[in-house]
């Protein structure tokens, strides 16, 4: 062996303090940075250059992140703006039609891990007029009467109805800043890196920074947003572009106030279909988040910017409007010999059902928990990490295609041009086809490392509209009672969730005043 | 509903209390804040533990009077059955309000079943002049301000040293039924047993040692308390 292949991974230096670079940092400091002996992390982090702040929404995820980083949830919410998130509400997606919407919520359906509500609801509650949401869970109620899920008694991070964040991007990473280096002990370096060195295997050994001379490290993490500095731009690691699927190429940007500073915050994120794309809509304490993403090849800027005119008001005319390119697609490999990239620096996608800070997320997670101990088995690390990750990229790409491909909207050549055979990869194709004639189940989603889980499918899939035809498998369905008894349980627990919990900006007011206890 | 006002000699010079059924306005309560300065006394008949206040989720002292919503068990064949009735219970149908400055402010329930006009103690005498009674009263609110003060100590000390930890309760009564206890909470016995030093000389010096065994003492009251449901149990199953 080699003095490059038998050093022992002592320090790991990150680049980039966006929030992929200091989560990414605060997991492994958290973990690793104990005693004389333990890991040094350093983030080098380029004065001047803004962290392009697009990912506001998270999945509950983020709710063990924050914790593993030793953060409490009272102090995150106060300093980061921060809400409380259910769940997606996606209005015009199927028909376009005035009354169009579903709900894709974060509970599962009732009973979800005893048995599969989705065919009995097809057969007795959707000929009703029950929409599955509705039937199978409490939680689009809670967002349609915006009410918080918990209450003031609830422990920190505890839920009585499961919850992700929307969050101010731009204050959450100084807010992670100040707890990695103020309590997990991670080196803060303000200052550009000019050049790498090498080794002869193509590791590499250090950075030439324009100020603090050379920075060594063991590995090497890319968090440097789209400019991917060391994967992309050192590495060569081709970008696998998936525009052909997923045609959403612009976002425009607004940052809207509330008319009245105590009015309503929307406990969801209303993600409303337009003639190109979509308009997101997340409110935070003090500001809503809202953006027009749209496919360039089927508007014109012109266009879209009336769009989002239309959507915001004409209030939008004293406000900035930020554009942002959106290249859909990712890295070949995010592991290449002691470098790892996470967040934008690894890839991209519209930010439909929040997949960019829990991609983040899973990546600091499995890098954190399987940090390599010496640079001979980092290999083996690096080739299970990209198998993993090049699995749940194309699980997020077939899930966002999903909700696309599913519409029945013929308004505009975006929706029929989504419904081309041809931009559908085969993955998906095979699933819907199966679906055809039985709803998703646990058995289409076996890897550990799956991102959305079948109830998502389910959510997104008949909320939509779409035809299981279940009456081939009548013989299968002898449960009529135990179906109803969970269809019962959960109108239970809609009238206990509506009675219990307080309203969503009442609850964070209270929350910002008194704090949440940590038990 | 309650009807919250100051009380004023004036308006409420003709007002009497029915004392007889002051008790009466507890008895379907669960749980009662309590303070430290009366603990002791409490410690004869109730189990004394945390919880949270639902509108500011911040722990106080309570007296536990049952098990399910609503169930007081030492409310019983028309009387409260223990030695001592807890400060919140007696100072009824009085509360401390604040005035425009943040003073306390003596108010009453007016819609309160005990405020009377026919029978009962005299708040004023004819010339507005406070009764023995009000004093009495007024006594008693003031050492309920002082206490809310003490307990707010209490549970600062408890948090400071992370000694509060959820009760893992589920109890079953002899008809076979069993409840889960949610939301309460104790003094964690381990962490205070490992309590060394400075620490633990200073819980002792500030009085804070006393009332937290005081606390883990009255537990063993969980215990009368099944008994009591018990036997209000076979009661109904006899009637």
């Amino acid at each position: 062996m080699n003095e490059q292949t038998n050093k022992p991974t002592k320090s790991v230096t990150v680049v980039g303090g966006g929030t992929a670079g200091w989560i990414v940092a605060g997991r492994i400091a958290a973990m690793h940075s104990h005693g004389d002996d333990g890991v040094q992390v350093t983030l080098i982090e380029a004065p001047g250059i803004p962290t392009v702040g697009v990912g506001e929404g998270t999945w509950p995820t983020m709710r063990k992140t924050l914790r593993k980083l030793g953060i409490s949830e009272s102090d995150f919410l106060r300093e980061c703006d921060a809400t409380f998130k259910q769940g997606a509400r996606f209005t015009g997606w199927a028909t376009g039609d005035a009354e169009d919407f579903y709900y894709h919520p974060l509970v599962l359906p009732q009973g979800f891990l005893k048995m599969d509500l989705a065919p009995y609801w097809q057969r007795s509650l959707k000929p009703q007029g029950q929409s599955f949401s509705n039937a199978v869970c409490y939680q689009e109620q809670l967002c349609e009467w915006g009410l918080a899920p918990k209450q003031m008694t609830t422990p920190e991070y505890a839920s009585v109805a499961n919850y992700a964040y929307h969050l101010d991007a731009g204050k959450f990473a100084e807010f992670l800043q100040r707890h990695c280096t103020q309590n997990l002990g991670v080196r803060h370096l303000r200052d550009e890196v000019l050049s790498v060195n090498t080794a002869d295997n193509g590791d590499i050994t250090s950075l030439n920074t324009r100020n603090s001379g050379e920075l060594p490290g063991d590995l090497f993490v890319d968090c440097s947003g789209f400019s991917s500095r060391l994967l992309g731009g050192h590495y060569q690691v081709p970008f696998i572009d998936r525009s052909d699927v997923l045609f959403i190429d612009r976002a425009l940007a607004v940052q809207v106030p509330y008319e009245n500073p105590d009015d309503p915050i929307a406990c969801h994120t209303i993600s409303t279909a337009g003639d190109a794309g979509w308009i997101w809509d997340i409110g935070l304490t003090r500001r809503r988040g809202v953006g027009y993403v749209y496919s360039s090849g089927h508007t014109t800027g012109e266009q879209a910017h009336q769009r989002l005119r239309d959507y915001v008001g004409p209030g939008i005319e004293k406000l900035s409007v930020r554009e942002i390119p959106i290249h859909s697609g990712h890295r070949e490999k995010f592991w290449v010999n002691n470098c790892v990239a996470v967040g934008l620096s690894a890839g991209f996608l519209e930010p439909l059902e929040a997949s960019a800070l829990v991609l983040v997320e899973l990546s600091a997670e499995m890098i954190a928990e399987q940090l390599p101990a010496h640079r001979d088995v980092m290999d083996i690390t690096a080739r299970r990490f990209n198998e993993t990750f090049r699995y749940r990229w194309d699980r997020i790409v077939d899930f966002l295609k999903l909700h696309y491909l599913l519409s029945r909207r013929e308004d505009s050549t975006f929706w029929r041009d989504n419904r081309d055979p041809a931009s559908v990869p085969d993955s998906l194709r095979e699933l819907l086809a199966l679906w055809r004639y039985r709803p998703p189940g646990d058995c289409d989603f076996t890897s550990n490392n799956e991102v959305f889980p079948a109830a998502s499918y389910q959510y997104v899939l008949y909320g939509m509209g779409f035809e299981t035809d279940v009456e081939g498998m009548a013989h299968r369905l002898r449960e009529e009672q135990a179906a109803a008894e969970h269809f019962a349980s959960n109108r239970k627990a809609t009238e206990r969730a509506l009675a219990a919990l307080p309203e969503h900006r009442e609850l964070l007011e209270r929350i910002h005043q008194y704090g949440l206890q940590a038990i | 509903m309650a009807r919250l006002v100051a009380l004023n000699s004036e308006l409420h010079r003709n007002i009497r209390i029915d004392t007889a059924s002051i008790e009466r306005q507890g008895a379907s309560l669960r749980m009662v804040p309590v303070m430290p300065s009366e603990f002791l006394k409490l410690a004869i008949d109730y189990p004394i533990v945390l919880t949270k206040n639902a509108e500011t989720g911040r722990f106080i002292c309570v007296a536990l009077f049952g098990f399910a919503e609503g169930e007081n068990l030492y409310w019983d064949d028309g009387r409260w059955q223990s030695l001592y009735t807890p400060m919140n219970i007696i100072r009824q149908p009085f509360f401390v309000g604040t005035d425009e400055n943040g003073q306390p402010l003596l108010c009453i329930d007016e819609d309160s079943p005990c405020v009377r006009r026919d029978s009962g103690e005299e708040l004023f005498d004819n010339e507005g002049r406070g009764s023995p009674y009000l004093e009495r009263m007024q006594g008693v609110l003031g050492q309920l301000l002082d206490g809310e003060k003490q307990g707010a100590d209490l549970v600062r000390c408890l948090q400071e040293l992370e000694l509060i930890t959820p009760m893992r309760l589920e109890v079953t009564f002899a008809s076979g039924a069993s409840q889960r206890m949610e939301g309460l909470y104790t003094v964690d016995e381990e962490k205070l047993r490992a309590l060394a030093g400075e620490p633990l000389q200073q819980l002792n010096t500030n009085g804070q040692l006393a009332h937290i065994y005081t606390m883990l003492t009255s537990l063993g009251h969980i215990y009368s308390l099944i008994e009591r449901k018990n036997a209000r149990d076979a009661a109904v199953a006899e009637a």
